[in-house]
C-alpha cells in the first residue's frame, strides 16, 4: 500500500486556479463519494482551504492513481486538464506524510505558523471519517499530523506574535491590560482605519466604546456602523480620555491633536491607571514625546508594523525547531508505515499455508468421507489450528520490524523459502479489490 | 540534613531556567515536580528537627532561614498552581537555592532558653510568612519591570512572549504585599508584647532581652520595612505611583528584608541574635 498526495496550493497555483478547485463549494463529503466510486483509491481524505486543495489517499499503484486523481479533480470541477496539470504537485509515501505534517504545523501556510490550518486538517479528517473513506493508514497518518501540529504549537514559537497590524494592537492591549472585557476604548476620528481597528477591539469584548470626531454627525455614523458604541462631541475629548484605557487616534488632522502636556494633564487625573494609545493616523495625531510619560504606552503605525516584522522574523527562526519536530514524527510514522510493508508477505504466507491445508484435506477426502460428520469438522478445526499456531510467531515478528532493510530481508527470505509469489504478483493476484462502497466499513487487512 | 532539599532546589532551578528559555511543557512539569520533591524533602527535614527540639526550628538565624525557604517554596508552589503561571519560577528558585545554602553548611543553633511560649512562635512564624510574601512580591515586581520596559521600548521580545500581562502582574504583586503587610504588622506587634513580657519575666536574666530597643539594628530595620510597605500599600497609588514605581518599591522592600535577614542577623544585631 502506498500513500499519495495530489494537490494544488498557494505555492503552485494562482488564486484563479485555487478558487476553481475549492472543494468546499460543492461539499467535501460529496467529493469523497465521487472519488470513492472511481475505485482507484483504498482510503481518501480531502483537505480544502482557501489556500490549498489536497487529496491524501492510500492506494496500491502510485502512477495510475496519480493520473486518476488529477482526472478526478478536473472532472469534479469541470476544469480542462491543460489548465490544471501545470499547477498540480504530487508526492508519495513518507514524502506525502512529511507534506501533511508540515501543513498541520503551519509550515506550509502563506503566513507561516497561522493557527487555523490545524483545525482545518482535523475537520478534513472528520468529514472523511463520516464518509467512511478513512482506513487504518490515513487514520494513523492524520492522527500523527495532529500530534505534530500540537507539538509545534506548544514547543516552538512558530505561531506566536501577531502578524497583522490590527491584531498586533489587540495583542499589545492584552499584554498591558490582560482581559479586555471591562475596558473602555476611545476612538478619535471617524475614518475608515479607526473603524477597522475599533471593530477588532470590539471583537475582544471591550466594555464600552466611544467615538469622538470634530463633526458629531460623523462620529454618530461611525458609532452606529460599529454597533454598541456611543458618539461624543469634540469638547468632551478630555473627559473621555480620562475614562478610557485604550485610545485609538485616526484623524486626518495635519498637526498632532494630543500633545505631551495635554496627556500629562489627563494622566494626573487618572492617578496611575495605564493608558494605551494607538496612533494609526498619518501624519501622527499624538506627539511622540507623550510616550515618555510614565504609564503611557504609545504605539504609532510604524511601531506596530515593526513588531509585525519582528514577529515574522521570529517565526522564521522558529521554523528550524518546527522542522526538527516534523522530522522526529516522520521517523515514528515511518517505522509504522514500513512495518506495513511486510503485510503482503504475511498474507501470501497465510494463503500458502491455507492452500496446502486445503489440498491435503482434498487429497484425503476419500479416507475422511468414511468418518462421521462431527469427526470431519474436528479434523478441519484441528488442521486450521495447527496452521494458525505455526504462523503466529513469524507473523508477530514480521509486524514488529521497524526498518525497511530488515523488512526487505525477511520478506525476501520468506518468499524464497516458501516459494511465495513475488511481491508484485502477490499484490495483483488477490489483494487488489475495486473500491466497493458496500465493504468500505470493514477494516481492510492484507 | 538541609543538603537534600538544596540539591533538589538546585535541580529545579536548572529545570525552570530551561523551561523559561525553551518553553517545553514537559520540562515545565518536570521543574514543578522537582520543586515539589524539594519542598517535601524540606518538610521532612523540618519535621525531624521539630521532633528533635520539640518546636518548629525557627529560633536562631540559620533555622529561621531554612524555615523561610520552606515557606517561600510552598507559597510559590501555591501561586503557580492557582495561576497556572510558571514564568516566575526562574526568578524564585535562585533565591531559594542561595538562601538554602546557608542552613546546608551551617549547623542549626540550639534554642536559647528565653525563646519560648506561644507569643514567640507567632512572632517568628508571622514574620517569616510576611518575608516569603514579600519575596514573591519582589519577584513579581522584577518581572513587571522587565515586561514594562519591553513594551515601553517597543521591543516585544523575550519577556513579552513569556510573562502574563502587566495588569495580572500588578494584581499579583498587590495581593502579595497585602498578605505580607498583615503578617509583618502582626509579627511586629506580637514581638513588642513578647519582649515586654520577657523583660519583666523569664527573660530578666538574659542581657540580650534587657538590651532590646528600637535602636537595635534588626528591630530598627524591620520598622523601616514596615514603613516602606505601608507606603506602597496605602500611599503610593494615591500619589500616582502605580505600576512600575510600586514594583520598584517591592524590590526595595525585599532588599531591606534580605539585609535584615542575613547579614544583620549574623553580624550586627547585639540584642536580637539568638
Amino acid at each position: 500500500m502506498h500513500l499519495l498526495l495530489v494537490g494544488v496550493s498557494h505555492r503552485t497555483a494562482p488564486v484563479e486556479v485555487r478558487e476553481r478547485v475549492d472543494f468546499q463549494a460543492r461539499g467535501v463529503a460529496e467529493a469523497l463519494g465521487v472519488l470513492a466510486s472511481r475505485g482507484s483509491t483504498r482510503e481518501a481524505v480531502v483537505l480544502s482551504t482557501c489556500n490549498r486543495a489536497e487529496l491524501y489517499v492510500a492506494c496500491d499503484d502510485v502512477q495510475p492513481t496519480r493520473d486518476d486523481l488529477v482526472g478526478f479533480v478536473g472532472d469534479f470541477h469541470g476544469l480542462a486538464h491543460a489548465d490544471l496539470a501545470p499547477h498540480v504537485y504530487d508526492v508519495s509515501d513518507l514524502d506525502a506524510a512529511r507534506h501533511l505534517f508540515r501543513v498541520a504545523a503551519g509550515l506550509d501556510s502563506l503566513v507561516v505558523g497561522e493557527p487555523q490550518i490545524l483545525g482545518q486538517v482535523k475537520e478534513a479528517h472528520s468529514v472523511a471519517t463520516e464518509a467512511h473513506t478513512v482506513g487504518p493508514v490515513l487514520n494513523r497518518l492524520f492522527h500523527s499530523s495532529f500530534a505534530v501540529g500540537k507539538r509545534v504549537r506548544t514547543e516552538t514559537g512558530l505561531g506566536s506574535g501577531a502578524v497583522s497590524v490590527s491584531y498586533a494592537a489587540v495583542a499589545l492591549a492584552r499584554k498591558i491590560f490582560g482581559d479586555l472585557t471591562g475596558r473602555n476604548v476611545l476612538v478619535v476620528g471617524a475614518g475608515e482605519m479607526g473603524k477597522l481597528t475599533a471593530l477588532h477591539m470590539k471583537s475582544q469584548g471591550v466594555h464600552h466604546m466611544t467615538i469622538i470626531s470634530r463633526t458629531m454627525a460623523h462620529a454618530a455614523r461611525t458609532a452606529e456602523a460599529i454597533g454598541g458604541a456611543s458618539a461624543a462631541p469634540w469638547d468632551e475629548l478630555d473627559a473621555s480620555l480620562g475614562a478610557s484605557d485604550i485610545v485609538i487616534t485616526a484623524t486626518g488632522a495635519s498637526a498632532p491633536i494630543l500633545t505631551k502636556a495635554h496627556i500629562e494633564g489627563v494622566m494626573r487625573r487618572r492617578r496611575s491607571r495605564p493608558l494605551f494609545i494607538i496612533d494609526i493616523a498619518l501624519p501622527r495625531d499624538v506627539e511622540s514625546a507623550a510616550g515618555e510619560i510614565e504609564q503611557v504606552f504609545l504605539y504609532n503605525i510604524d511601531d506596530l508594523q515593526a513588531t509585525v516584522r519582528e514577529n515574522l522574523a521570529r517565526r522564521a527562526s522558529e521554523m528550524v525547531r518546527a522542522e526538527a519536530i516534523v522530522a522526529e514524527e516522520i521517523d515514528k510514522f515511518g517505522a509504522w508505515f514500513r512495518s506495513r510493508g511486510a503485510i503482503p508477505t504475511v498474507v501470501a504466507l497465510r494463503q500458502r499455508f491455507e492452500a496446502i491445508r486445503q489440498a491435503e484435506l482434498e487429497r484425503l477426502d476419500f479416507k475422511l468421507s468414511a468418518l462421521p460428520p462431527e469427526a470431519r469438522t474436528r479434523v478441519d478445526e484441528i488442521t486450521h489450528l495447527i496452521v494458525e499456531k505455526l504462523l503466529l510467531t513469524p507473523t508477530e515478528q514480521l509486524k514488529a520490524v521497524g526498518d525497511a532493510d530488515t523488512v526487505g530481508a525477511y520478506t525476501e527470505a520468506l518468499t524464497r523459502l516458501f516459494g511465495l509469489p513475488e511481491e508484485g504478483d502477490a499484490e495483483r493476484t488477490d489483494t487488489v479489490e475495486p473500491f466497493n462502497p458496500e465493504r468500505r466499513n470493514r477494516p481492510r487487512s492484507r | 540534613m538541609n543538603v537534600a532539599p538544596l540539591a533538589l532546589y538546585t535541580a529545579a532551578m536548572a529545570a525552570y531556567a530551561w523551561h523559561f528559555a525553551q518553553r517545553n511543557p514537559a520540562v515545565g512539569r518536570a521543574a514543578t515536580t522537582m520543586l515539589v520533591a524539594g519542598a517535601l524533602a524540606h518538610t521532612f527535614v523540618i519535621g525531624m528537627l521539630t521532633m528533635e527540639i520539640g518546636q518548629v526550628p525557627m529560633a536562631g538565624a540559620t533555622s529561621a532561614i531554612s524555615t523561610f525557604v520552606w515557606l517561600l517554596a510552598l507559597a510559590y508552589l501555591y501561586t503557580e498552581m492557582t495561576t497556572d503561571e510558571r514564568a516566575m519560577g526562574v526568578f524564585i528558585l535562585p533565591l531559594l537555592v542561595l538562601l538554602q545554602a546557608i542552613p546546608a553548611i551551617r549547623p542549626i543553633e540550639t534554642r536559647a532558653a528565653v525563646l519560648q511560649g506561644p507569643l514567640f512562635g507567632i512572632h517568628v512564624s508571622s514574620l517569616l510568612f510576611a518575608y516569603a510574601s514579600f519575596a514573591l512580591a519582589c519577584v513579581i515586581g522584577i518581572t513587571y519591570v522587565l515586561l514594562f520596559k519591553e513594551i515601553k521600548a517597543k521591543h516585544l521580545g523575550f519577556f513579552y512572549a513569556r510573562l502574563p500581562s502587566l495588569q495580572v502582574l500588578d494584581r499579583m504583586n498587590q495581593r502579595a504585599i497585602v498578605i505580607g503587610w498583615i503578617f509583618l504588622t502582626l509579627g511586629l506587634i506580637v514581638g513588642f508584647i513578647f519582649a515586654a513580657q520577657a523583660r519583666g519575666g523569664y527573660g530578666s536574666g538574659d542581657p540580650r532581652v534587657q538590651a532590646m530597643s528600637l535602636m537595635d539594628p534588626k528591630i530598627f530595620v524591620a520598622l523601616v520595612c514596615w514603613v516602606v510597605y505601608s507606603f506602597e500599600l496605602f500611599g503610593a497609588r494615591r500619589i500616582g505611583w502605580g505600576g512600575r514605581r510600586t514594583a520598584y518599591l517591592s524590590l526595595l522592600g525585599f532588599v531591606i528584608v534580605l539585609l535584615n535577614f542575613v547579614p544583620i542577623s549574623y553580624f550586627f544585631s547585639k540584642s536580637h541574635n539568638f
